[in-house]
This record gives structure tokens, sequence and C-alpha cells, in this order.
């Protein structure tokens, strides 16, 4: 074992049960009271190709997969021959030997074994779960209690298999991980789960997506739970049709969000524009994976920073903000939901498929999400882009005696189309006063996550390569500041002052450092060296604990 | 009807056939008000063209959209809100050329939103270019030696993507357009109207009031309607199809409304806990 952690990686084509057998293992954790970090590595494929889930756990809070497993499960060669190296000191393999007869591990008749069921290739995952079982030491009983709750169909057959090959692995697996159980059972869930679940506590009415990976399943999650909590998901035509009806919903007062990736959020800048001038609140979930174009669908990159800070033509009011962890997500979406109906303007909620997929165990204070409240107007004669002080003008909403006119096109305080010098000048003049009274509001929040160290050194990250750092720091045994600003627009300026001329080092997904130039272009800040890794994976905490260590020495 | 004016200074053309369309929607506005449909619940939607300035002029609540996403904010405020009654203007360019697929989808999906699709068969504000609807051979700046292109017939197509009120008028017939407009703002479901509009630039009066001519009676059934569409000619005016079909919003939600009905904060958290700890 790594430490205090045990990892468990699972290896097989599409449609074999990969994924579902990691997602097993770490509810068996979670119900032993051990914290949980899964990741999925797959394909953009429906059948075939290598799929793998890599499953770590502790006793304490983990916030990364390793990619040193200490139980690899290989339901095919080409499993095997990939995570040759991904195996810790004294891990154990266990190889398909209907695949292949020679390798290094422990070979068992999967493929023979699973033929003798109807559900033949389906069972692999059942046969992952049973391997598994007999290494912590769990008993027979415990195990088949386990997969009768995980595997609802097929329930006889499958515990037949798993029992199978739960005896056939006793010699060289059982009780070789013993598990040591924690005190409290915690709810594990995705990054997309917890964005899902903090938008509907924040007050979301309406969703609008169009499939596209990372992000579709906020769409699945909320359709599927749309009619337990009155809301309206709406799988679109287009990400135009998707943020055009987002925005038409917004004016009526329903609170919306929209989700995609990279591509097609090339396609809502339009919208986004649009929700700019006629100060329409709108979230949007970018989940970033590797670009440019089609990328690589179902790995992860930070590559979309500059295009999130910059979308749409235009001068206007983007709020952009990205969470560190599957907990702050569920937080940082419904305060997102908020700021974008107090200040009226598009906020972009900037993620990664490492976050948005990977699940872990949470503990969260359900209550503590925002709610999302805009100004309301009280009476009188109504003008929708009234001038104030602060530049947000009260809402109001239809049915209503008093006109609401929201326009795309610049206009006057009534929202009647203009292109007269002085109003055109004057309505730019309004909506930029919103910045600073964000900025105002957002100097009484918390901004920037920083974890002092003893180390002199200040390392800089975001989004969920936050996580990835925090786990390599652990691993290492180091020590020093680690400072994650959660809101990229407006940068917290105020609270990065103080690093500025310290040693600073950038940790990102990004192969052009976009995170780093951001730093030293708005913060001023001085970077001695950035850590990058821009191949589609997370970084793995034992590779990053040595790159750190060589930068801290 | 004077109150359904805005104070807004109207750019169109003298002699545009918008003025048309204009008068028709402030008549037909208090005959709706007399059916009892309340004026209050009418929310008008409008891509970006000439058809789209009525956005200014007619004082009603709504969105001034981007140029072809007019439907799909009609479509989000219907979601939304499906006690609103949302008109949504649209140009021929607008609607049938950057719009297409949201117009296409609305119809599909028989949202319960009216489209009133101005075709004067030309890009008018942007200087003349040949539209979705243009005839071929149109000597445009964008193709000055004719367009090659074959237009759209608006209303076979509204008839093959699924719209369930389909009808042309003219905007120098105010009294057949208003009645149009006064139904299929009754009609549940898409209801879509064509309305002939000449921009006085490129097209005069004259050329459609010789042609225009009134179908004799709706037809019966849909391949009668399809027949009808394909084999007039484009100057036909009236009602060509009008069906049932359930609207979208009650086969997303039944007979909920996310926004009147919203769950409170105290019920969303007590469910959230409930899926995270049983």
């Amino acid at each position: 074992m790594v430490h205090d952690v045990f990892t468990f990686l699972v290896g097989g084509k599409a449609g074999e049960g990969v994924k579902k057998a990691g997602s097993v293992a770490a509810h068996i954790f979670s119900s032993m009271g051990r914290q949980v970090f899964q990741m999925d590595d797959y394909m953009s494929l429906i059948r075939g190709g290598h799929n793998f889930s890599v499953v770590s756990t502790s006793s304490r809070w983990i916030t990364s997969q390793y990619m040193k497993a200490d139980l690899v499960v290989n339901f095919d060669k080409r499993s095997c021959d990939t995570h040759i190296n991904d195996v810790a000191a004294g891990g154990i393999v266990i190889f398909n030997s209907d695949e292949q007869e020679n390798a290094d591990g422990i070979g068992i008749p999967l493929s023979s074994e699973a033929e003798k069921f109807p559900m033949k290739k389906l069972m692999y995952g059942v046969g992952a779960v049973a391997i598994l079982s007999s290494t912590i030491g769990m008993s027979k009983d415990q195990m088949n209690q386990n997969i009768k709750n995980q595997y609802p169909s097929g329930i006889e057959d499958n515990i037949k298999f798993a029992d199978t090959i739960y005896d056939m692995v006793k010699d060289g697996c059982q009780n070789k991980c013993p598990l040591e159980r924690g005190v409290k059972n915690r709810p594990i869930i995705t990054g997309n789960e917890a964005i899902s679940l903090g938008a509907i506590a924040g007050g979301l009415d309406t969703y609008y997506g169009y499939p596209m990976t990372p992000a579709s399943s906020i769409l699945h999650f909320l359709a599927k739970q749309a009619e337990n909590f009155g809301l309206a998901v709406v799988h679109a035509e287009s990400e135009l049709a998707v943020i055009n009806m987002a925005i038409g919903s917004a004016f009526t007062g329903a609170r919306s969000m929209v989700g995609t990736s990279g591509g097609g959020f090339a396609l809502m800048t339009e919208g986004i524009s649009l929700a700019g001038i006629t100060e329409t609140p709108i979230l949007c979930v970018l989940s970033m994976r590797p670009g440019p174009a089609t990328g690589v669908p179902t790995y992860t990159e930070q590559a979309d920073l500059n295009f999130a800070l910059s979308a749409g033509h235009g001068d206007f009011l983007r709020i952009v903000a990205s969470p560190g962890t599957v907990e702050e997500v569920y937080y940082l979406t419904a305060e997102l939901l908020d700021l974008v109906w107090k200040f009226q303007t598009p906020g972009i909620l900037l993620t990664e498929k490492h976050l948005s997929e990977s699940s872990m165990t949470i503990d969260l204070n359900i209550d503590d999400a925002k709610w999302a409240e805009p100004k309301m107007h009280n009476g009188g004669k109504y003008k929708r882009y009234l001038d104030t002080d602060d530049g947000i003008s009260p809402m109001l909403f239809p049915p209503s005696k008093e006109i609401i006119k929201w326009n795309s096109y610049e206009h006057d305080e009534i929202g009647i189309t203009t292109e007269n010098a002085d109003m055109i000048a004057k309505m730019h003049n309004k909506r930029n006063k919103k910045l600073n009274a964000l900025i105002e509001h957002l100097k009484t929040q918390n901004t920037v996550n920083i974890i002092r160290g003893e180390h002199p050194t200040n390392i800089f990250t975001y989004g969920s390569t936050y996580m990835s750092v925090l786990e390599a720091l652990k691993h290492g045994g180091l020590n020093p500041t680690i400072v994650q600003p959660i809101y990229l627009s407006p940068l917290p300026v105020w609270e990065l002052e103080k690093f500025k001329n310290q040693d600073n080092i950038v940790i990102e997904q990004s192969v052009t450092g976009q995170f780093a130039s951001l730093l030293k272009e708005k913060g001023g800040v001085n970077i001695r060296s950035v850590i990058k890794r821009y191949d589609g994976r997370p970084f793995d905490p034992i590779e990053l604990s040595i790159k750190i260590k060589e930068e801290l020495e | 009807m004077e109150n359904l004016k805005t104070n807004a200074e109207i750019t169109w053309c003298p002699g545009c056939g918008n003025f048309g369309i204009f008068t028709a929607l402030r008549n037909a506005i208090p005959k709706l008000e007399a059916k009892g449909i309340n004026r209050k619940d009418i929310v008008i939607t409008a891509g970006i063209g000439c058809h789209a300035k009525i956005f200014d002029y007619l004082n009603l609540s709504g969105l001034y959209g981007l140029h072809g996403r007019n439907s799909s904010n009609a479509e989000g405020m219907k979601i939304a809100n499906p006690d609103l009654k949302i008109i949504t203007f649209s140009g021929d360019g607008n609607g049938l050329g950057e719009g297409l697929a949201h117009t296409i989808f609305a119809a599909k999906r028989n949202q319960d939103i009216t489209m009133i699709l101005h075709n004067n068969s030309v890009y008018a504000l942007t200087t003349g270019q040949y539209s979705p609807l243009t005839e071929k051979g149109w000597k445009g700046p964008s193709t000055p030696r004719g367009s090659i292109e074959t237009p759209f017939n608006a209303i076979s197509l509204m008839l093959e993507v699924g719209a369930t009120f389909i009808a042309r008028t003219f905007a120098g017939e105010i009294t057949h357009l208003t009645d149009i407009i006064v139904q299929a703002i009754e009609h549940k479901g898409f209801s879509f109207i064509e309305v002939l509009q000449p921009a006085v630039p490129y097209h005069s009066w004259n050329e459609y009031r010789e042609k225009v001519e009134f179908l004799e009676k709706l037809p019966e059934t849909y391949e009668e309607a399809m027949k009808t569409a394909k084999n007039k000619h484009k100057y036909t005016l009236g009602l060509f199809y009008k069906t049932q079909r359930p609207v979208y919003h009650e086969g997303l939600y039944g007979n909920h409304n996310p926004l009147t009905k919203r769950l409170s904060r105290n019920d969303r958290i007590t469910k959230i806990k409930q899926i995270l700890f049983g």
C-alpha cells in the first residue's frame, strides 16, 4: 500500500461492467466508513476499446486516484499490458487465463467461468468485486449482500459466479489487504451530481442541454430528477437553442442553467453575449476536455480558461469561477446561481472532466447552499434598465401591467433600441458599474482557498488540479502554501496581493500555461515555474509529488 | 389600440408592408382580450431584421433576441411559464435562414407558441440580398448574376415538420390578417403565419395585389393541405391546416408550471438529503 491508501484498479473492454465494478468498489469502501476517490478512464466508444476504473480509499480525506494499485483486475490481455506499470510494490495482479497463459500474477479462467451463465461477459465486473472482497478480507456473506444490492438483475447467477471466483482466488488474495473500518458513512457522488444538486438547492427551475461529454451526465441526472423537484429539463436541438431557450426562461424569472464542453460552449458564446447586453442572469457549466475542436472527448484538460474569460463579443461582465473539489462545487453552483441573479449577467462554472466525472465521498452541509434572489422592482413605473448607483436595475417578470422589455440592441432605460451616442455611453457605464459592485461583494466572500504551509514557496493552482496537488503534498510529506483562486473573473487580486512577490510556482493542465498567464497579467504575480500536464490524464499524486519536490529544493 | 404603441420612432420605409402587420396586431389584441385572454399574459420575442422593429413599436413585454434565435427564446419562455401566451416575430431570412433549425424544432415539438413570419422575400435591412424565400434569379448584391437557389415553400415545409396551425395572409388584407392572428394565438399548439409583405424598395404593392387570391376552403386532411400548399401559387392566402396534437410543455411535465409552482427552498433541501442520505 502507498502509505495509508489502498487502490483498486479494474480494466477491460467497454460493455464488460468495468465502470460499474469501480463504482461498487467505491460503495463498498464508503460503506466501511472510509473515504474514496474514484476515477473512470474510458474511450469515446460504446463497445470494445480499453476502459478502466481506479478507486483509491483511505481512512482520511483523499482527493485523488493513485496510479499504483494494490489490486489490479484485468479482464483481458490489453488491460494486462496497459497496466503493467500501474502496480504498487507488493500489489496483486489478476489476469484472465483464458486470454493469456503466462503473465505475472494470478490467472483465473474468467471467460470460461462467465460463459456458463447467460449474461456471459457482463458478469466480469461481478468477478472483479469478488476478487476485491476476498483481498480486503470480506466474508462471502457480506460480499453476497453487496452484490444483491448493487446488481439487482440476475442476482442468483451473480452470486453463484461471485462465489466461484471468490474461492478461486483464495490462495493468492484472501485477506492480503485487510482494510481498517472508518467511523462515518458518507455519500459518494460525482462532480456533475454535485453541480446538479447545488443548482437545485440554489433555486434552479429550468435546465437546457445538448449531449456533450463530459457535461452530459448533468443533463441525465437532472432529467431523472425533474419530476421530483418540479424542474423543466430539456435536451434541445443544439447549443444555440440551449442558451437561447435558457435566456427565454430567465426572462420569465426562472432560474436557468445550461451545461456543455468546449465545442458546445463555442456555439453558446453568441448567447452569452446576448445575456451580457440584455442583463440576463444565466449560469453556464463549462466542463473542459482536451481541445481544440473535437479534441479528446472523454479525457481532461484546463485549456478553455482564456476562452471562458473572454466568451462572447463586446464589453460586459462575465463571472467565471472554478471549483476545487466535489464538495466545493455543490456550494459554488448555488453561489454562482445567486450571483448571476444578483448581478444580472452570465456566469460560467468552469470545471473539467476530472471533477465532473470522478466520484468522491463527501461531507456536505446541504443547508449551507446559497439561494438565488434578484433585486425586485417594488411598484411604480417600471424601467427594465433603470440606471442605479451600482448599475443593477430591479427586476420584474410577466405577467405584469408594466411593460418589461429586454433588448439585444443597445437600448434606453425602458429597453427600446437606441443609436444615440449619449445613451450608448450611459448604458455601457451602467453595465460596467456592476463590476465594482461585484468586486465589493466578493471581498466579503471566500474567493480564494489558502492552505498555509511552512515552506516559503507557494503553489498556485485551480480547478480539479487543486485536488491532485493536495494529494501529492500529502503523499510527499511536503508543505508549501497552496493558493487556489475559486474566482477567475473577476480575479480576486485583493487576496493575491500578499503573495505577489514571493516565490511562486503554478500547477495546471494546459500546454501554454493559461492560468500562469492570467496570474501574471491580471494579478502581477511573480511566477518562477509552471508544472504542466496536457496528455488528457489528471496528475498522479506520486509523480506530481516528485516534480513538486524538485521545484521546492 | 393606441396604447399598444410605444413612443419609439418608427423607421420602416413609408409604405412598408410591416405597417399592415403592426396595425393587424394592434387590432388583434383587443379582440383577444374580449375573448378572455389577458394582455399581461402576452409576451413577444423577435429576431433581427426589418420585421423585428415591431418589438420596439408594440407596447408589449418581451425579449428582442438575436438573429434567428427568437423562437428558441419563445420556447424557453413557454417551458418556464406555460401560462404565458407567446408570439414570436420572424423574417424570412431570420426564421428560415439563420434560425431554420429552431423554427423547425419549435414546430416539431408543437410548442404552444405563435410565429408570425414577415415574408418580404428579401434581406431588406442588409440592402437586398436573396433570402430563403426569394425567387430564383434574384439579382441582389450577393448574387449579381441572379440567385441560383430554389426557394423554400414555407407552408409545405411547416406541414412536413409538424406545425398544427398553418396559414398565409397578406399585409394588404388587414381584416384577414387580423382574423388569422386571433385564431393563431387562440390555437393550442405551434401556429405559423406567413405574412406576405412588400419591402417597398424591392417590391411594389401591385406585384402582390394583382396576384393574391384566397383559398376557397380549409383543406380537410393533411394530404389535401400538402397538395394545396404545393400546387397553389405562392400568393394563395388562407388557412391551410389546423389540427390538434399534444403540446410540448404538457408532454414534459403535464399540468405543472415550473415557475408558479416552484418548490420552496426547504422542500428542495429535504429532498436532496433524501437522495444523499436515504
